[in-house]
This record gives C-alpha cells, structure tokens and sequence, in this order.
C-alpha cells in the first residue's frame, strides 16, 4: 500500500493556502492594501515550506498549488489571472527551489526570494493585459515621479523596477527563512523530529 | 443551443482580453446575453453589488493614474477599458463557478486518467469548512489575546504555527481514513502487488484495550497450535502514573525494560522516552522465532519504528519469512497509513478495538483465517 499522507497533506495544505486566498486575499485586494501581494506571498509561502518539511516528497508543493487554484477559482469565484497566476508560480517556485536544494533552509530563501520577486513583473503583466500598455506606461512614469520626489530623479522605469524586484525578492528570501522556522516549530508541536 | 452560448462566452471573453477597446463594449453585451441565457442565477450573484462596487473602484484607480500621465481623455478610455474587462471576467467565472462541481470534476479526471487528482480536490472540497471554522477560531483567539500592534506582530508565528499544525492533523486523520476505509483510489497502488502476509493491523486510543487484545489473541492461537512469535509492551505505572515500557516476549515469557518516561527535552528520538537497548534486544530475538506456518504479533510499534529505528528492522525481516501465515502489528490510528507504507503491505485487515469491542479477537482470528 502507498503512503496516501503526501496526498491528503498536499490537499489540506493547498486547502489552507486556497482558504487565505480566498478571505484575506480577496480583502486585501478589494481594500487595495499596500504590500498586498507581499502579504499573500508571505502567507503562501508558509503554507508550502511548512508542508514541504512535513513531507518531504517531490511535488506537494505543486499539487498545494494546483488545489489552492482550484478553490480560488472554482469555489470561491476568483476569475482574475492575477492571483492565480501567483499561486501557480510561487508553488513551482518553491517546488523547484526545495526539491534542488534537497529540503534545506537554502531552498526555503530562494524559493521565497523566486516567488515574491515575480510579484512586481507579474503586476505589470497583468496590468498590461487588463488595462492595456497606457496604463503600464502610466505605472511606470507615476513610479519615476516618486522616485524623483525622494531625490532618485532620472532614474530610468528599468533601473526602478529592478530595484522593486530585488526588495520583494530579499523579502521573499527572508520570509522564507522564516517559514523555514515557523516550519520547525510546527513540527516540535506535532512531535516530529526537526 | 445551450453549447453555443458556452461558445459565445469563451469567445467575448477571449475578444475583450486581446481585442480593441472598442469591441470591449460588444464583447460585455454578447457575454451577458449568453450567460443569462446559459444561468441566469449565476449573473445575478456574479454581478452583486460588492463585487461591482470593487470593479469600478479598479478602474477608477487605474482611470485616475493614466489621466494624470496621460491626459484625462485618455485615462477615461483605459478605465472604461478596464471596467468592461473586468465585468466580462467577473460574468463568464460566476458562471463557471456554477457548472463546475466535485462530481463533475472527479468525472473529468478520471476520464483524463487523473482519479486521484480528483480525489485530492474532493478532498479540498470537504475539508474547506473545517479548515475554514478552525481559521476563524484561532483568529479570534489570536484577536482576544493580541493587545496592540506590536503584541499582535509578536504573536504572528504563533498564529501560523497553530493553525498549520491543525492543517497537519486533519491530514493526518484524512490518511487514516483513506487506509481504514480501504476503499479510496489514494490507498490503491498502481501496480497490484501479491499479497506477502496476511496483515491485520490492530488500533485505537490509549488504553482501549489493545494490548489485552493481542494476549488474547496469543492464548487462542496457542491453543489452535498455531506457531508463535513476538512481543507486547506493557506499561509500567506509579501512582497511576505511565513512567515507562516493559516488553515482553510472548513464547518465553522473558521481560526486559524498554522505555523510560523523561522530560520533552532529554527523550530519545525526539520522543519523552528515553529506550533502552535490552528492551530492542529482546526484541529482536523474539521476532526472530518466527516461523512458517505461524503468526508473529508485534505490540507496538510507533513513530521510532516509522523512521525505520526501533524494532522496525526486525520486523521488516519477520514479515518477509517465506511462509508466514500472519502478522498482527498494534498501531495508533494516526500511525496506520505510514505503518502500512513502511511495511509495503499491499493490502490488511484493520480492526479498531474501541469500535469492534469484545468481537475483536473473533475478528482478527477470521482474518488471519489460521484456526486448524
């Protein structure tokens, strides 16, 4: 007989992350936070490292992420590419990050620095296909505008956007180091060895 | 009729998308009318006044920020553009939502040749609501307990760590289901392997009467004349109080100490026991009595034997002796898939003996279908 707890873990753990997404998700998003994908990146990300180190198997984080997109999208009526988009790339993130580090710290940093790091692209992407190349433009020129209000004028929408990747992505680094030790913790709680 | 409304929605869908802004207009009209014809209950809850309310705040944002870089006129166009995307979008998922439900889905991937895909998503499904009202406890706790800003940042890992350790137990309970139900394509294997051992596998809470079980079981066996190999642990109390494990070999009757109770932090295997080696040894000889023809009982074996320690290689090699009739192993519940999974038992018995009470013992003879 296999041992079905990848399987069943995979489904709660993605349930978890869908039911974020869902409620404090769409919240955030509804209330146009600032740092809201950071926050959700954040969420998710501890989802997937906690399950990772509690299964240790390739592919749970990649069908985590396949459930979790299928309550966002199917249960609970979420229909904007955004999000989806980023639950699918911060699951393949990690994925690939922990299953090329064997499950070490160092794939929990940059599974989390991949995954939070694509935020800001994937924002001018989805701007670009719902609003139009205007508006990504517009982003762009309103970013250089307060950039210039903080005595970094004449940097160019490439040089700015660059820098808001490598912020996110050290966030996402850090936030996975974290969830790396919110992961252990959870584990002495269960009475797993860490 | 019904297929080409479908048609039209995925199309108006598509052309407001990747279309000019000017089709958006004709792609909202063509989007509504198949949808209303397709479910009109679907249009009424995907278009209420919360979900508008967020669309149009979107594409105010976005109006405002291109008027400024661009000029008012064409910052009115972009957020007009805006608005009709995202209410096309909001349209064709609310009636998406409404077609697409977990039968229709484990349909789906089971013709696709992804059953168990399905099973994980039904799975999701159900345990949405547990999940959900656990989310909503914890959060209110954290809430109640959480005084000001910074006492709430600081107990932010905390309210991670709960809430995922309770994701961690309901699949855990979910697996333990999956196995003892047997009958969910999760605990299938691809290939069907022959049947090594005839494996019942014996559980239920502390103290419910496994041990008693399984010495029952040996009485009745060794009247049968039924070969015996094996061991029971048998908890030594202080005032009441569980501080330790002895193990017992069944045939010899020979004792040794296996465990002692000691604090969280100095137990062995990260459990609060501190194991000793006598206890493994004793072990070891009484399952290596085992022989064709016969049973070998095993009481208990636990999370050290799951990471392969413990009495885990011994029994391992017990199960493999050509000929065994039978092994009855105890469990906890939450330990019987990963057991199952450790010992590559294609298939077993499980009988609980909090639920199957004093006709356990008649249970487990029948499975292991031994009696001569």
């Amino acid at each position: 007989m296999r041992d079905v707890r990848p399987w069943t873990y995979a489904a709660l753990f993605g349930t978890l992350w869908g039911a974020i997404e869902a409620t404090l998700g769409t919240a955030v998003y509804l209330g146009k936070l600032p740092l809201r994908g950071t926050i959700m990146g954040l969420a998710g990300l501890l989802c997937l490292v906690c399950l990772r180190r509690l299964q240790p198997r390739p592919g749970v984080c990649l069908l985590a992420g396949v459930v979790a997109v299928f309550l966002k999208v199917f249960t609970l009526g979420g229909f904007y590419p955004g999000p989806i988009i980023g639950i699918a790339v911060q699951a393949l993130a990690v994925e690939i990050a922990m299953t090329a580090s064997s499950g070490r710290p160092i794939g929990a940093a940059v599974g989390g620095f991949i995954s939070l790091a694509t935020n800001p692209l994937q924002r001018l992407g989805m701007m670009w296909l719902v609003a139009g190349s205007e508006a990504v433009s517009s982003y762009l020129r309103l970013l250089q505008e307060a950039t210039a209000r903080v005595g970094l004028g004449g940097l160019r929408p490439v040089v700015i956007i660059s820098a808001i990747v490598v912020a996110t992505g050290l966030v996402g680094a850090a936030g996975g180091l974290w969830a790396w030790w919110v992961a252990g913790r959870v584990m002495r709680r269960l009475g797993e060895r860490v | 009729m019904n297929r080409m409304a479908a048609l039209m929605l995925a199309v108006a869908t598509a052309v407001v998308l990747f279309g000019s802004p000017l089709w958006a207009v004709w792609s909202l009209v063509i989007a509504v009318a198949a949808a209303w014809y397709l479910d009109p209950p679907a249009v009424r809850a995907g278009l209420r006044v919360g979900v508008v309310f967020g669309v149009i705040f979107a594409a105010a944002v976005t109006a405002a920020v291109v008027a400024w870089a661009e000029g008012p006129e064409r910052g009115l166009m972009v957020g007009g553009t805006v608005l009709l995307r995202l209410l096309v979008l909001t349209v064709a998922a609310a009636v998406l939502v409404r077609r697409v439900d977990a039968e229709a889905l484990l349909r789906l991937t089971a013709r696709l040749g992804f059953e168990r895909l399905g099973l994980v998503l039904g799975l999701a499904l159900n345990a949405l609501p547990r999940i959900a009202e656990a989310s909503g406890d914890v959060w209110t706790a954290y809430s109640m307990r959480s005084r000001g800003l910074v006492d709430r940042l600081r107990r932010l890992p905390g309210l991670g760590e709960v809430l995922l350790a309770h994701t961690a137990r309901v699949a855990e309970e979910a697996a333990a289901a999956a196995s003892l139900r047997g009958h969910s394509a999760l605990t299938r294997p691809r290939i069907d392997l022959p049947l090594p051992v005839r494996m019942v596998i014996v559980t239920g809470p502390v103290d419910s009467g496994k041990t008693e079980t399984v010495l029952a079981l040996a009485d009745r066996l060794h009247l049968e004349g039924v070969p015996l190999a094996g061991f029971v642990q048998i908890g030594e109390r202080q005032s009441g109080r569980k501080v330790g494990f002895r193990l017992c070999d069944i045939t010899s009757g020979e004792e040794a100490a296996l465990a002692i109770f000691g604090e969280r932090s100095d137990g062995d295997f990260g459990t609060r026991f501190r194991f000793l080696d006598e206890g493994f040894q004793l072990g070891r000889e009484a399952l290596a009595r085992v022989q064709p023809g016969g049973v070998v009982i095993v009481d208990e074996l636990g999370p050290v034997e799951l990471r392969g320690a413990g009495h885990m290689p011994a029994v391992q090699r017990a199960v493999k002796v050509p000929g065994l009739a039978g092994a009855v192993v105890v469990v906890r519940r939450p330990l019987v898939p990963a057991l199952l999974a450790a010992l590559e038992a294609s298939d077993a018995v499980v009988v609980d003996v909090e639920r199957q009470g004093d006709d356990s013992v008649e249970l487990i003879l029948s499975a292991l279908n031994v009696r001569r």
